[in-house]
């Protein structure tokens, strides 16, 4: 065995990881650059070097074993919360998703309306005596037969066409039928060529035997940039936030638009726009007491269940696993559970007590609902913790209390809950912290609702900020990824003072000094 | 040393990174191929379509992408781009203003002979501003379903009601009319269309009419209070605020009445119940509650140029989903009511399918997404009728004062979405 792992086949085996992580990357780097993500592109070649440097020399050894982590740590941590609050100075929201040049192609390419009648021809595509794309275009019904280039136009005499059973022009002179695969190469050609009919309309193709009649009634001046309404005369200005603007009336504007820069507006709009600061106070406000009654509600249980269990008791172990089950079952799973067990109509709670609450259409019973099930899920977490700790305090504190008269209560008051909170501190924290965040309890259980809807609320009764961020997002019919990453970047600066705080305060980072 | 270590180390990366590039190599490079997205049950019946008859389009390669679930392909849409998005994708008709506004749907123009095969109001609902993005697919819509072991088919709304009121112990009927499909606003809104309230008012000549007031409040109020309210001012629990449950009550036999989707009518014909469909039925004879009747479509996207495959893309667009042909292969695996006119009349098409088409035909209202959606800093359609049923049945406010504050939002998505129309 200490054969097989000598130095030459480690440092073959080192090549070869080395190698096959290497070559993964330079895919993922021809790819993503393919795709022009540069951004991602460059990280990863950076990621490529990095490995090459570390690896292949001995430039530094400590590096070998952090190497690994760091590169996840940015892919992963750093780089989402960079891109976050990049876009959160950005026009980003439904309507404002593309580049400009891509806005401006796609005005273009929705500024063509089809002529009032909505004329089309059947059509055959094909070529001229000169290799130029050509359609010959039948109206059967009025027996109009023509040849159209992107640069002429020939009317046919419709005794020198051939014509099938339906009326269609299927032969005419100089014309030349392309074939289906001649057809498929060309498609990106037949696709961008505007055949000449007359002054005012051109044909486009629609299909391989279908073409019709259109105008462009958007034009782009790039000297200036802007468009002009051909049929109206209105004139549409860059507003500076992503739209083509009309300049007399400046709620009128071509879309789509694109991903423009707005530096701190979103920033603003939190305190500045009603709509949107009302909410996010209630919001708030409901997400402290979420997450400061779920961590206390949760400690509270945990504590009392491992002091019960923490004694002399019959079937102790038993006790002990079915405690433990909730934590053991998956929380997505329990979450729905609980979600049809609290439904009015057909849930087992109402059923079993003979009630009929309405516990996700009442505010009140849905914050109740959360809190009760989230207490579920994570009581088990703190039975855990709070029975080392327990373990952990020395007998015989309690014991020299004892004997100096004190009662059972000033016992856990003076001695055994200091001792403890000492210990878990970090962990009410850090607790903390993932409640406030608590996303999957929120969505799967209520939805974040009820929502006063008819009385305006944007927000609902047990939205917290993740939940309402997540519904400014991807939501609503409009979707606000600028806004949304505005409040994700307050979100951050919150959890990370307050864990900041947490963790001074119960220093628990002294013993690294 | 380090120049042969780097030598065969480079040796190994260039070959593993060649043969990785073959594998990840994109489809569109390969061939001319048209790429179609669709969800879980569309996707499916497509690929066995597809299958049985490929040369829809001559010279290109048909491929369908099925997604888990609608929510997946709606995700996946959202995020598609130009080098991963599909060349046509079969959505939703409220897919189109959403998809316009991003640009990722680019217009078609249909034949006259494919046009000829739809309705004005199906090319209504795949229209943004006036410009078409697609072909209509399969009809999306409810009908309601009566248990006849229970009941026989009702005249009016109040005869339900009363059949539920006289019978609910007796039979230990749970409730008397629930929405199994649909949901609480898509498919409710027949019953609010049954109590004399609807999110606009469509014309005579088809077209919005932004003068007629949508929610009457006073008249929505006094049905609301006559019909699902008890003397109390509580749900008389004939019509639950929530749909959870319904299917499996009226299946059970405890619910009368169900609302049910044309996707789902075989569970219910598997569990040996009569396809009894019929719109839900009005406050006076001969009245109905109107419900959506939109269309699923197959949308042209903008992917589809950046491809190289435009113009195949409408040829698949004409030649198969526009087409009678396609449209009954299609809809035989399907078993969707077709939104092709000539489809609808095939022999193939089940009696399901042409009594939801029925249905529809009766009391069908075209889906306007950009009204339904809601005016910006609004509310959507699709929140306020939910948020009514629970603020007047479960939360016990005035029917009065909610449908008044309903219509106000209401008349403000009219006013908004016409202008995008």
């Amino acid at each position: 065995m200490e054969k097989f792992f000598n130095r030459k086949v480690t440092v073959t085996l080192k090549y070869i990881v080395v190698a096959f992580t290497s070559a993964l990357l330079l895919m993922l780097i021809m790819s993503s650059f393919a795709k022009r993500e540069y951004a991602i592109s460059g990280f990863l070649t950076i990621g490529l070097i990095a490995i090459a440097v570390t690896y292949l020399t001995n430039y530094s050894i400590p590096m070998k074993f952090f190497l690994p982590g760091m590169f996840f740590l940015f892919a992963f941590v750093v780089g989402p919360i960079l891109y976050t609050v990049a876009m959160s100075t950005f026009h980003y929201e439904t309507g404002n998703y593309i580049s400009k040049p891509d806005a401006i192609s796609r005005i273009l390419a929705t500024g063509v309306r089809p002529d009032p009648n909505q004329t089309t021809f059947d059509i055959i595509i094909g070529e001229d005596s000169s290799k130029n794309l050509e359609i010959l275009a039948s109206d059967p019904t009025n027996k109009v037969y023509f040849l159209s280039t992107a640069s002429t136009k020939t009317d046919l005499d419709p005794a020198t066409v051939a014509v099938d059973g339906n009326g269609d022009a299927t032969i005419a002179p100089g014309f030349h039928a392309l074939t289906p695969d001649q057809q498929t190469a060309l498609d990106q050609q037949i696709a961008t060529t505007r055949f000449v009919y007359s002054s005012a309309f051109f044909i486009t193709i629609e299909g391989s035997n279908v073409a019709s009649l259109k105008s462009q009634t958007l034009k782009y001046n790039s000297s200036n940039d802007t468009f002009v309404n051909v049929q109206t005369g209105a004139v549409y200005k860059d507003n500076g936030v992503g739209n083509y603007a009309n300049l007399t009336n400046k709620t009128d504007f071509l879309q789509p638009g694109w991903r423009a820069p707005i530096w701190f507006s979103n920033y603003a709009k939190l305190f500045t726009d009603p709509q949107i600061r009302k909410p996010l106070i209630q919001v708030f406000i409901w997400t402290m007491v979420f997450a400061t009654l779920t961590v206390l509600t949760q400690f509270a249980l945990g504590l009392l269940v491992a002091m019960i269990m923490n004694r002399k008791l019959f079937g102790r172990r038993i006790y002990r696993s079915i405690f433990i089950l909730p934590y053991a079952m998956p929380s997505i799973m329990s979450i729905l559970i609980w979600g049809g067990m609290f439904d009015t109509e057909f849930g087992a709670i109402n059923h079993l007590f003979g009630s009929h609450v309405p516990w996700f259409q009442n505010a009140f019973y849905a914050r109740a609902a959360v809190i009760i099930v989230n207490l579920w899920l994570g009581f088990p977490y703190f039975y855990l913790i709070t029975s080392g700790a327990l373990q952990a305090i020395p007998a015989e504190l309690s014991e020299a209390a004892a004997i100096d008269g004190a009662s059972n209560r000033q016992i856990f008051r003076k001695i055994t809950l200091p001792l403890l909170l000492q210990v878990v501190s970090p962990l009410l924290v850090a607790s903390f912290a993932f409640n406030f965040n608590n996303f999957n309890i929120i969505y799967l259980l209520t939805g974040g609702g009820p929502t006063n809807t008819l009385g305006g609320a944007v927000a609902g009764s047990t939205d917290i900020l993740i939940s309402y961020t997540y519904k400014i997002a991807f939501g609503a019919g409009t979707q606000n990824l600028g806004l949304a990453s505005a409040i994700s970047v307050v979100i951050f600066f919150i959890i990370a003072s307050i864990s900041l705080y947490g963790i001074r305060r119960s220093r628990v980072l002294d013993s690294f000094k | 040393m380090i120049q042969s270590k780097f030598g065969k180390v480079a040796a190994l990366t260039l070959t593993a990174g060649l043969m990785s590039g073959f594998v990840s190599a994109p489809v569109h490079a390969a061939s001319k191929t048209i790429i179609v997205w669709a969800d879980e049950t569309r996707g499916p019946h497509l690929q066995q379509v597809i299958a049985a008859k490929g040369d829809w389009v001559p010279g290109y390669t048909i491929k369908i992408v099925p997604f888990s679930s609608f929510a997946a392909l709606d995700t996946a849409f959202g995020n598609a781009t130009a080098l991963t998005g599909p060349d046509i994708v079969v959505g939703a008709n409220d897919w189109v203003p959403t998809g316009a506004k991003e640009g990722k749907l680019a217009p078609v123009t249909l034949s006259s002979s494919v046009r000829a095969q739809f309705t004005a109001n199906n090319f209504f609902d795949l229209s943004y501003k006036g410009v078409l993005y697609g072909v209509p697919l399969d009809v999306n819509n409810v009908a309601m379903i009566y248990n006849s072991k229970l009941t026989s088919k009702p005249g009016t709304f109040a005869q339900m009601v009363n059949f539920y009121l006289a019978n609910k112990t007796a039979d230990k009927l749970t409730a008397g009319l629930c929405v199994a499909g649909g949901g609480m606003s898509w498919g409710a809104e027949s019953v609010l269309s049954a109590l004399g309230g609807a999110p606009y008012i469509m014309s005579a000549s088809g077209a919005v009419d932004p003068s007629s007031d949508p929610l009457p409040a006073a008249t929505v109020a006094a049905n609301v209070s006559k019909y699902l309210l008890a003397k109390n001012g509580k749900s008389n629990g004939f019509f639950p605020a929530t749909d959870t449950g319904c299917k499996t009550a009226f299946l059970a036999g405890t619910v009368p009445y169900a609302i049910i989707g044309n996707w789902e009518w075989q569970d219910y014909a598997n569990a040996g119940f009569d396809m009894n469909l019929m719109p839900v039925p009005g406050i006076l004879h001969g009245q109905n509650g109107a419900a959506f009747a939109s269309v699923s479509g197959a949308l042209l996207t903008v992917y589809a140029a950046a491809h190289g495959v435009d113009q195949g893309a409408k040829s698949l667009l004409n030649n198969f989903f526009g087409s009678a042909a396609g449209a009954v292969a299609y809809q035989n695996v399907e078993l969707r009511p077709p939104a092709n006119k000539k489809a609808q009349k095939d022999a193939s098409v089940t009696a399901a399918q042409k009594g939801f088409g029925k249905a529809g035909a009766v009391a069908g209202v075209p889906q306007i997404g950009a009204i339904l959606n809601g005016a910006p800093g609004g509310k959507a359609f699709w929140d306020l009728l939910p948020a009514f049923w629970t603020d007047v049945l479960v939360n016990g406010k005035s029917p009065l004062t909610s449908a008044q504050a309903m219509d106000t939002f209401f008349k403000a998505n009219v006013a908004a979405g016409i202008p995008q129309l």
